[in-house]
């Protein structure tokens, strides 16, 4: 059974039983070639996928799913998914009405090139980190990609399918210079195979990696803080992602709770949700329950204009929907952005201060709820309007929504990385952060 | 799962090209998810993940393919599409043609359930779930408890072309309980989420009353706990998830993946004195019913315990398959993966700082000013510098010898070897926590664990 047999499958088993079902399929293909050693010592290919079916009996909602596409697995699929929206408590789930949505391909011939090609770029990447003599090892490149296909339908008439993906080149590498040690990855991302460039890839490597050795200690102090559109972009997708779903609002778990209309951050700070974005790499021509996607303003000079909705926290809530549903075949439904990015400034003259490059262990050091974070970083010390040298072993802390509200300029080109969603940020300065290190 | 005469045609055909070794790996998987915030069922999930990988083996090349096709048909293509992707029109190995004499293991149960998965209905597991949100109301300043019940049941199958036939049946269960703490001064969190290869026993293990109590205990903690303060100083490392410390510092270097490609600072350093001499570092895949234990590893090896380090001297690294290959060191039994949608790589499985001598009290006599980190949140690390991070959840300042008032958002950050060599002493209450490790080849269930430790001096990222 193909997985759009399988959604019409449960669909039509649904109508037969009376239940109010959608079911979401989803189809993926990957291709990863990674090369070490001048050679190609790894190549993995798959399709790969699986089936999620969320029913509402009486506003309660149940979800199951499987990867078997029989017809005994479906059929336990339909009836799991029943008895688990018979456990719920809580009632106000519902399946929006629909229409035809149509086929999309987001993504085209983008990656059609012949394997030889993607073998060639995986090594030629290694090939330019090695140009520069203080590459110490190279543990992997990579070329890798990914196409999806998600098949949505529902017994209230949503019916719908489109096509997307990218390639990405990967490098992960230990730079040296005497006893310094510096071991990091780059990432370059397209939809068109024939953008991507090998040398391009290992030349940012070794720029961002190489400018970082023989790093001193960074004393502990307050300081005003240079954030890299990397480490912003990562920061915002732990902190803001969450604070802004309307389901974790509505939970009690978001800072941002009742603050509509409000002053939330500087002046200079736009954040915009557009999943139209012609060639985004999150683009979609509509969300998990198939409502059409829309550009949408999430916070303007400073003021919060919206949370992040799907159909059901819209209604609760009694505000107009922003189509930002959801969910993957395994998950259940909740909010999620799409190509979300920080819209650039005016520019930054940089003075005293450090510029943060890297930023690690966000999983356990950034917590959403409080809007507190203390993270290890790497960067650079600024000195007099110029970066002076490298700096290590140290965390910078706040609060994230104090952070936002110290924003005193933002850099003037917006760059996308593709790491925690898709995130895109200028560089951002934010007037005074805690250091600690030495 | 597979017929046996199937599997063997599989890996025939996939050695068509001329591949010295083939691995198929089959599995499926049943988990039920359930979420609880404060008394409302918010989301109830079941699942099947069924799938296959195929690997081959051209010396130390690899390629993999996966599917979840487990038809022939659907096994035959990802064989032949493995064969097409090197690229090769070899010719079959003669080691290939005689068929081959698969030596059938089978677990044993050594981590079996009590409770299987199929049993007990859901009514039973929400009971579970409200007392333990009953027990984390432990003030008025608790507004929020979220509780989630996570069971997983896997089967898995490793055949090789080498013979090896492994059967191994999974049972895990965890459950998390978030309590959130408000008052004018702002939100703070409580978390415990234990976990064991168990059934829903787990329960009886940990009584979830027990488990909300502790995590609405730490959410009120943390409410009046004043920012960490920042710098360098003395830190007495608690018990149990304090682990997570070496687990980053130490264990991730020790595993082939990295020092294979001498990509790791700990490569080629067998027999050297790489610890203070109170540290000896273990890996024990058998653990009975360990959230990381398994009878077999996802290359149908069995598994181990495997001492890693002894009075500070390197003794053995974690080997898979492809890491015995390139580096010559015996496999331990350390090949793991997330599941079939990842080929696998060297993983550590329990990991944990043996019992030494000094009573925990000892810690902290003449400490000035130092930070007791009681509890940990996650951490992380880069192998290739040995730098890592991790999070303090539940932290105390420590003041002429004495624990003194809760301090909260501390981030303990460092390279690798020289904190390891920083460990001046450690205490003899070993206890265990459960966490789950990402990389190369995904997210794995692995424990944690050490006794109370003392480190002379560590960077304690907190407010300036």
């Amino acid at each position: 059974m193909t997985f759009e047999e399988a959604r019409d499958y449960l669909l039509q088993k649904a109508r037969a039983l009376g239940l109010e079902a959608e079911v979401l399929a989803i189809e993926n293909r990957e291709l990863t070639v990674q090369a070490h050693g001048g050679r190609v010592e790894n190549i993995t290919q798959a399709t790969q996928g699986g089936v999620g079916v969320r029913v509402v009996v009486e506003g309660k909602t149940g979800y199951a799913y499987t990867e078997e596409r029989t017809p005994e697995a479906l059929d336990w699929v339909l009836a799991e998914a029943h008895e688990n929206a018979l456990l719920q408590s809580e009632t106000g789930g519902f399946l929006p009405a629909g229409g035809e949505l149509g086929r999309h391909d987001l993504l085209g011939e983008g990656l059609s090139a012949p394997l030889e090609q993607k073998r060639r770029a995986a090594l030629d990447v290694e090939l330019g980190l090695r140009a520069d003599p203080r590459t110490r090892q190279v543990q992997m490149t990579r070329y890798a990609e990914h196409e999806t296909q998600a098949f949505l339908g529902s017994t209230q008439g949503v019916s719908g399918a489109f096509r997307n993906g990218y390639g990405a080149l990967m490098a992960y590498a230990v730079m040296g210079q005497g006893q310094s040690l510096k071991q990091s990855f780059e990432l370059e991302v397209s939809k068109e195979f024939h953008a991507l460039d090998p040398g391009r890839t290992a030349q940012e490597f070794i720029r961002k990696t190489g400018r970082l050795l023989e790093a001193r200690p960074l004393k502990t102090g307050r300081y005003r803080a240079y954030f890299e559109p990397r480490a912003f972009g990562q920061l915002l997708a732990v902190m803001g992602m969450f604070m802004l779903s309307a389901k974790n609002v509505l939970e009690g778990k978001s800072l941002l709770a009742g603050k509509i209309g409000q002053k939330i951050a500087s002046e200079t700070f736009t954040l915009v949700d557009d999943p139209t974005l012609p060639g985004g790499l999150a683009s979609r021509p509509f969300d998990a329950e198939g409502t059409p996607a829309q550009r949408t303003v999430l916070i303007e000079q400073g003021v919060l204009k919206t949370f992040l909705h799907n159909a059901e926290t819209a209604r609760k809530m009694g505000v107009p929907n922003t189509g930002h549903a959801w969910r993957g075949y395994k998950g259940v439904l909740g909010v999620g952005p799409s190509n979300l990015f920080v819209a650039p400034g005016q520019g930054i003259q940089m003075d005293e201060g450090i510029v943060v490059t890297d930023l690690m262990g966000l999983h356990a050091g950034a917590n959403p709820i409080s809007g507190e974070f203390s993270l290890q970083a790497l960067g650079l010390k600024v000195e007099g309007g110029e970066v002076a040298y490298p700096v290590e072993n140290f965390t910078v802390a706040g609060n994230f929504l104090e952070l936002l509200a110290h924003i005193t300029a933002l850099g003037t080109e917006l760059e996308w990385n593709p790491m925690m969603g898709i995130v895109g940020s200028p560089m951002v300065e934010v007037a005074e952060l805690s250091f600690a290190g030495a | 799962m597979l017929a046996e005469a199937l599997v063997e045609e599989v890996l025939q055909r996939a050695r068509a090209g001329g591949a010295d070794f083939a691995e198929l790996y089959v599995e499926r998987w049943r988990r039920r998810a359930l979420r609880v915030l404060s008394g409302q069922v918010k989301e109830a999930t079941s699942g099947i993940e069924y799938g296959a990988g195929l690997r081959l083996f051209y010396g130390t090349e690899v390629v993999y393919a996966y599917t979840n096709d487990l038809s022939p048909q659907g096994l035959f293509e990802v064989a032949e599409t493995l064969v097409k992707l090197r690229g090769s029109a070899g010719q079959v190995d003669a080691r290939g043609q005689g068929g081959l004499d698969f030596r059938r293991a089978v677990a044993q149960g050594l981590h079996a359930p009590e409770i299987p998965f199929t049993a007990r209905d859901k009514r039973y597991r929400l009971e579970r779930i409200r007392e333990a949100e009953a027990g984390a109301m432990v003030g008025p300043q608790i507004k929020q408890v979220q509780t989630q019940l996570n069971e997983w049941e896997q089967e898995v199958l490793v055949a090789t072309s080498e013979g090896v036939w492994a059967e191994d049946r999974r049972v895990r269960t965890r459950f998390y309980v978030t309590a959130i703490a408000q008052d004018a001064s702002g939100m703070q969190t409580g978390v415990m989420g234990p976990g064991l290869s168990l059934g829903l026993e787990l329960f009886d293990r940990y009584p979830p009353a027990e488990v909300g109590r502790r995590a609405g205990l730490q959410a009120l903690t943390n409410l009046r706990a004043k920012p960490a303060p920042a710098g360098t100083m003395p830190v007495v490392i608690g018990n149990g998830f304090g682990g997570v410390i070496f687990h980053e510092a130490l264990g991730h270097l020790l595993e082939t993946t990295s020092v294979a490609k001498k990509a790791s600072v700990l490569s080629d350093k067998l027999g050297e004195k790489v610890a203070s001499e109170v540290v000896t570092y273990i890996d024990d895949g058998t653990t009975p019913h360990g959230w990381g234990s398994q009878e077999f590893d996802d290359e149908g090896h069995p598994t181990e315990r495997t001492v890693l380090i002894e009075n500070g001297v390197l003794k053995s690294y974690m080997v898979d398959r492809l890491g015995s290959l390139l580096t010559g060191y015996r496999p331990t039994g350390s090949g793991r993966r997330q599941d079939y949608t990842f080929a696998p790589t060297s993983r550590m499985r329990n990991t944990f700082i043996a019992p030494g001598t000094t009573p925990k009290e000892k810690l902290f006599e003449g400490i000035e000013f130092g930070l007791y980190a009681a509890d940990m949140g996650g951490g992380q690390v880069r192998p290739g510098s040995g730098e890592y991070n991790f999070a303090v959840k539940e932290g105390y300042i420590i003041r002429k010898g004495r624990i003194e008032e809760p301090v909260r958002g501390a981030m303990l950050v460092g390279k690798g070897p020289e904190s390891i060599q920083k460990i001046v002493a450690v205490s003899d209450d070993l206890e265990t926590g459960p966490g789950m490790c990402g990389s190369l080849s995904g997210s794995l269930p692995v424990e944690v664990g050490q006794p109370h430790l003392l480190i002379s001096e560590i960077v304690v990222g907190g407010q300036a």
